[in-house]
């Protein structure tokens, strides 16, 4: 399914056309809904560590505590989908609500137990959901010639993560900033629909979800979508 | 109405006394082909506390301190236990006298029991009717804040006794060394319901541990108190054979709580109740630190090293989570 999404892509940046004048930038047309689907890419993070304490002996009521076991936690990397729509409030300007799902691995380590050995406990599989809404904002002027143009994003949403056995939800805030190119295989000039490519790299701000040491993380994130006006 | 007395398997200890260790475990009690948790109806616990005076404990220190522990189990959120002080009695507890009764003995012979429960079942509904404590005048007490070196911490042992009360049985989270006497001297505790007492002069133990809290829950638990708990059943093998008496531990890593339980069925099957909702490192370890055949009646398998489940296990909100099978190796 993948494979054949990006297939799709470059078969149509291959057969595309120009897409406008030289020394026009290409825009989307205001007021026009675009939406766009592709991969993400989310780079793995830490989730907090934890002790296994116990009281230790000793008169009064805080002695020195034992550790019976240390877990430290991460999140991996994960591939991942999502799609996007959006509303041009003018050719540089675009708000856009988006969806995501991937599938991150939780992977704990267990270490200074005195009774065993170090261990990594296989991944927990969780499934992860992100309803965000932000803005983009295409530089103006032709920063980079021809078809590509670059864009900066922010904004803001909702995380929501299963873990494997779908018994127990975590929900959180995610906030992301970054920016990326639109590259225009057909289109933007203002009068034909656009279609094109977006790469787009971001960092994820969370807080909340999956976290065992009440902590906000951050992880890049790496996006390659098909876009469309429609 | 037909009775029996329950064996009187509890007692807290001081530092050298070599007593089995056990997770958080509910006295159950065997009705034809069905065990039963014994426990008090409606978590009603009525109780008279003795009135005599011993050196450095007045009877009005004392009362204090069993309203103090009573007050400490009580206020675990989610559960019916109250308990009710009926008043003073000049009568020692022992005696089979339809009342509930704490107070101290002289029990020179008991020189490493600082304290002890017994309970009265009624065998045909599993339902205590009655319960009595004695703590021994053998130990030099303390019944003050803070505690002091030396003396024994009189509320800290309410509390235990008052664990066993109710229907709890040791908890095996702990850990200890091997003294140059022979006995045992606790390293570290997680639980009030520890079997060996932290040294003198501590009140650490006047302080609930997870431990405990899951314990009472799973006895007095009201509904809106088990849907916020989970809970985790699993099997530990060796050898593809069901482990009996092992110790399995659960670690929540949101919060940082421990749990145990330990396998009783021939299959090394296990029940964790009263957990955190959450994921948990589940760690599984024999009871090898002390004198198992005095609690658990059984061949409990020790020749195991410790070990822990693949992945980490999550204990759903209300719910218990799917069966986990821990492997152990031998020694």
């Amino acid at each position: 399914m993948r494979g054949g999404l990006l297939a799709a892509a470059l078969g149509v940046a291959l057969s595309a056309a120009p897409a406008a004048a030289q020394g026009s930038a290409p825009a989307l047309r205001a007021h026009r809904v675009s939406v766009s689907g592709g991969l993400t890419w989310t780079g793995g993070y830490d989730v907090g560590d934890a002790a296994a304490v116990l009281r230790g002996n000793g008169v009064g009521a805080t002695p020195p505590s034992f550790t019976l076991l240390q877990a430290d936690s991460r999140i991996g990397p994960a591939a991942g989908g999502d799609v996007r729509i959006g509303f041009a409030l003018s050719p540089s300007l675009t708000i856009e609500s988006g969806f995501g799902y991937s599938r991150p691995g939780l992977t704990t380590r267990v270490s200074a137990d005195p009774e065993a050995a170090p261990i990594t406990l296989d991944p927990e599989r969780l499934s992860q959901f992100l309803v965000e809404a932000g803005i983009v904002w295409q530089v103006p002027g032709p920063v980079v010639a021809g078809r590509l143009r670059p864009f900066v994003s922010a904004g803001g949403g909702y995380l929501r993560q299963l873990y494997s056995e779908r018994t127990l939800v975590e929900t959180g805030r995610v906030f992301h900033a970054g920016g990326g190119m639109r590259y225009w295989l057909r289109g933007g000039d203002g009068v034909r629909r656009s279609l094109g490519l977006r790469g787009e790299l971001r960092v994820l701000v969370r807080s909340g979800g999956v976290e065992f040491a009440d902590r906000a993380r951050a992880a890049p994130v790496a996006a390659v979508h098909l876009f469309a006006e429609l | 109405m037909t009775r029996a007395v329950v064996a009187l398997v509890i007692a807290t200890l001081t530092l050298a006394q070599p007593t089995p260790a056990l997770a958080y475990l509910k006295f159950g009690f065997r009705i034809a082909d069905r065990t039963i948790d014994v426990k008090w109806p409606n978590g009603a616990v009525p109780y008279f506390v003795n009135d005599r005076d011993i050196p450095g404990v007045s009877a009005n220190a004392f009362r204090a301190a069993v309203a103090r522990a009573a007050a400490t189990w009580e206020a675990v959120p989610g559960t019916t236990l109250h308990f009710e002080f009926q008043g003073a009695t000049s009568a020692p507890p022992g005696g089979l006298d339809g009342r509930n009764t704490l107070g101290f003995l002289d029990r020179p012979d008991l020189d490493r029991v600082l304290g002890s429960t017994s309970l009265l079942v009624d065998s045909a509904t599993g339902t205590l009717v009655e319960a009595d404590i004695f703590f021994n005048t053998r130990f030099q007490w303390s019944a003050g804040d803070p505690g002091t070196a030396g003396l024994v911490d009189l509320e800290s042992v309410v509390l235990h006794e008052l664990g066993h009360l109710v229907g709890l049985g040791h908890s095996a989270i702990g850990e200890t060394e091997q003294t140059a006497s022979g006995g045992r001297r606790v390293l570290g505790s997680g639980a009030v319901m520890f079997p060996i007492a932290l040294t003198s002069g501590s009140v650490a133990d006047r302080v609930l541990q997870r431990d405990d809290v899951a314990g009472v829950l799973d006895l007095y638990g009201t509904d809106d108190g088990r849907r916020e708990t989970g809970g985790i059943k699993g099997r530990v093998t060796l050898g593809g054979r069901g482990v009996f008496g092992a110790h399995v531990v659960a670690f929540n890593l949101a919060t940082g709580s421990l749990v145990g339980g330990f396998t009783l069925g021939e299959d090394g099957g296990f029940v964790l109740a009263g957990l955190e909702p959450g994921p948990h490192v589940i760690r599984v370890e024999p009871l090898d630190d002390a004198d198992v055949e005095s609690f658990l009646s059984g061949p409990v398998e020790v020749d195991f090293r410790v070990g822990y489940a693949s992945t980490l296990v999550v204990a759903p909100r209300g719910g218990t989570s799917g069966d986990v099978v821990v492997t152990v190796e031998p020694k």
